[in-house]
């Protein structure tokens, strides 16, 4: 019988010496949804906007680790046929002791829904690391964000997906998601607008 | 969520969109102000979120009451959570009036008695806007997210929700906030057109995805 190498996993939030990796993962974020030209948040500017406030009261990260060690807490352990090669494990490395590599990452932060009157959570960021694809760590992220809406007596989690995310569309509904009747429109002011408009 | 037909669209509104024909004698004025709403307008905020609701063609949705907006709107102070500014007008003028427009006939507002938030100075809630603080990671900024935009009928076409949207994206400005987003329906022409002259844009490629009810409750289980 082939020898089985595991993969633990554990999710925990995310701490101001996470950013790091979080910029880098933002940054293949971006790189990946083409939307490189839209990207310009900094370590700095990242570590100067993300933790002002308690988890969940405003954005919030979730942070999914993974060790062939056992993690504790450990949320989850997978057995692969072959071990898994990554080739940025160096760079996503957060305990160079235990091994434990970050993976990928959610951000949320609370929303309002006026017809509900209830609040709930919008997911801004769903992301897992190429190598670390289809192996269910995607959605164990989003349980996670939908476990903590649960318990905090929450009506909704929602989020927005581009059109051509064919996989990420099939994934969302098999979670259970709705892709909201499609007569919706997202519209934004950008700064420079918002500036002219604020005057 | 039933997917019903989609209604049909309302009728553009005649040019010009946004500048309506001011009087040119100062007759009936009506001055405006913003402000932000407390416990106590709770009342009028329902039924506006359910006339919002009527015009939307979503009222099988609306499940608001005034207790549980009561309960879940004012819990935090403004700007850093949910917030929402009421639009107020009367024909006499405010200690600080924000706007003031002259028509060319009296406005009658058949809800005028359900609206009225001072019955002393004759000031009436036109309208609201509801917002709360995002974050855009892309662009490590917070910024607006607008829930609801809304101007009773009979005060449409006078320019009260640039008003609001106005307010809103100075408030955006004042505390360095990257963008502020919202959502619009599709056969909203008039909503279309008013976004298109503010400098917004339309960004079509995106989907809202939403996980609610028994299928966002399910996840509350251990099993998971």
């Amino acid at each position: 019988m082939e020898p089985s190498h595991s993969l633990f996993s554990r999710i925990r939030l995310a701490t101001p010496a996470d950013v790091p990796r979080i910029y880098k993962l933002l940054h293949q974020q971006a790189v990946f949804s083409h939307l490189t030209y839209d990207f310009s948040a900094t370590e700095s500017s990242l570590s100067a906007t993300l933790f002002k406030y308690a988890p969940f009261t405003s954005v919030t990260i979730f942070l999914l680790e993974v060790s062939p060690n056992p993690l504790t807490p450990s949320d989850r352990v997978i057995h692969l046929e072959h071990p898994l090669t990554d080739p940025e494990r160096e760079t996503f490395i957060s305990d160079k002791v235990n091994d434990v590599t970050v993976v990928g990452f959610v951000s949320f932060f609370p929303n309002y829904s006026s017809f509900l009157a209830k609040h709930g959570f919008c997911i801004e960021d769903l992301f897992v690391r190429e190598c670390y694809r289809r192996k269910g760590f995607g959605r164990m992220l989003l349980s996670a964000v939908a476990k903590q809406a649960v318990k905090m007596g929450y009506g909704k989690v929602e989020w927005a997906v581009i059109d051509w995310n064919d996989n990420a569309i099939k994934f969302y509904e098999e979670m259970g998601a709705q892709v909201v009747d499609h007569k919706w429109r997202l519209w934004w002011l950008s700064s420079a607008a918002l500036e002219k408009l604020g005057e | 969520m039933a997917a019903a037909a989609p209604p049909p669209p309302p009728a553009p509104a005649p040019e010009p969109s946004i500048a309506f024909q001011e009087s040119s004698r100062r007759d009936n004025p009506l001055f405006s102000r913003i402000r932000l709403a407390t416990p106590a307008d709770v009342p009028h905020i329902h039924k506006l979120i359910h006339q919002m609701a009527v015009f939307e063609r979503l009222t099988d949705l609306c499940s608001a009451t005034e207790s549980s907006l009561s309960a879940t709107l004012f819990n935090s102070a403004p700007f850093t959570s949910f917030t929402i500014f009421l639009l107020e007008v009367s024909p006499k003028p405010f200690p600080s009036s924000e706007r003031v427009i002259y028509l060319d006939h009296p406005l009658i507002d058949p809800q005028r008695e359900t609206f009225i938030s001072d019955n002393v100075n004759d000031v009436t809630v036109a309208g609201f806007v509801l917002f709360f603080p995002n974050y855009s990671t892309f662009l490590a900024k917070p910024g607006f997210y607008i829930e609801d935009l809304f101007v009773r009928e009979c005060y449409r076409r006078k320019g009260f929700g640039r008003m609001l949207l106005s307010a809103v994206a100075k408030q955006a400005v004042k505390m360095g906030y990257g963008r502020v987003e919202w959502v619009v329906l599709d056969w909203n022409v008039n909503a279309i057109k008013f976004y298109e002259e503010m400098g917004a844009k339309v960004h079509d490629e995106w989907r809202i995805c939403r996980l609610t009810g028994p299928a966002l409750e399910k996840y509350g289980d251990d099993a998971i």
